[in-house]
């Protein structure tokens, strides 16, 4: 994911961060697992996600705050503080699909000594929505 | 029949405290990066994040409320070993609603972090599937080993019904 920086002192509502990609396989469910000590079966065992009613392994949804969080600080640079990110699951992904996150300008506020930006960002599937958030990122002058 | 029974609203209030393993470290920092195919140096470069005003390298910005880090004991039954409240609830798989995090410092490698679960709420709404379907929401709240808060973790995950005759 490459991504082009914005200037907080002069970036507008509505303008639109760069978009990224995400394919998700079943080594990266499996990495992500381990990363963070979750080895729920949901993320690797078909036979598992079979009796589950699932059409196969399935994304730990938590990795999309993880997503929405780089998107934000690709966007902002080292110094961005992601202070606030809510998020709401649309839909389950499983292993081998890729989602799209874009992410836009929803709100920018001038303190003394940082900007403040609020950002709209989504997950999508083959343009169907799999999670939206709400991200306020604080990024000192 | 409703989901939602007696003996599981008197869950709510409940709360599970994980105290400090160790700290985060390098090496888990590096790995979450690693597993996101997140290659910023600010997570394994101490001399670029020091330029960007930290006192050393940090963890990128969920890592926190996303690691089981903090767990004892062995995997349940479903291979998990994080936090959950094993709650009287048979029938049903288990899927995520969403989660609303507060951040108020950077992770530092140094971090010894201790975390405090609450059960909050449980409620019965109507499922798009038909039926009903449980929703249940906690709250965690993780400091380090001084007692400042460093990030507040609220969770809800949704209990299905299974179908059954497949």
């Amino acid at each position: 994911m490459t991504t082009s920086r914005v200037d907080t002192t002069i970036a507008q509502p509505g303008q639109s961060l760069t978009t990224g990609h995400k394919t998700f396989s079943i080594v990266d469910l499996m990495l992500y697992g381990a990363a963070t000590w979750d080895w729920h079966r949901l993320h690797y065992d078909s036979e598992y996600t079979s009796r589950m009613q699932l059409p196969g392994p399935v994304v730990d949804g938590q990795i999309y705050g993880a997503l929405f969080a780089r998107q934000a600080v690709d966007a902002f640079g080292p110094t961005a503080f992601v202070r606030k990110l809510e998020f709401r699951m649309r839909a389950m992904v499983f292993a081998g699909e890729t989602v799209q996150i874009d992410g836009v300008v929803h709100e920018v506020r001038h303190d003394p000594d940082a900007d403040l930006v609020v950002l709209d960002q989504t997950l999508t599937r083959d343009g169907r929505p799999v999670a939206d958030a709400r991200t306020e990122v604080r990024v000192p002058r | 029949m409703s989901l939602l029974t007696d003996e599981l609203r008197s869950w709510i209030g409940r709360e599970a405290v994980y105290p400090a393993q160790e700290e985060i470290g390098r090496a888990g920092i590096r790995y979450f990066a690693l597993a996101l195919g997140d290659d910023n140096p600010l997570y394994r470069d101490d001399d670029y994040a020091r330029q960007a005003g930290f006192p050393a390298l940090v963890a990128p910005p969920t890592m926190i409320v996303e690691s089981c880090q903090y767990a004892v004991g062995p995997p349940d039954d479903h291979g998990y070993i994080g936090h959950a409240w094993d709650l009287p609830v048979d029938g049903c798989r288990m899927i995520r609603a969403g989660n609303a995090y507060e951040f108020f410092r950077p992770v530092l490698p140094s971090d010894r972090i201790s975390v405090v679960w609450t059960l909050e709420d449980i409620s019965e709404r109507a499922s798009s599937r038909g039926g009903t379907q449980l929703f249940v929401t906690s709250v965690a709240h993780y400091r380090d080993d001084s007692g400042e808060l460093l990030a507040i973790n609220r969770e809800t995950l949704v209990y299905q019904p299974l179908t059954t005759g497949r």
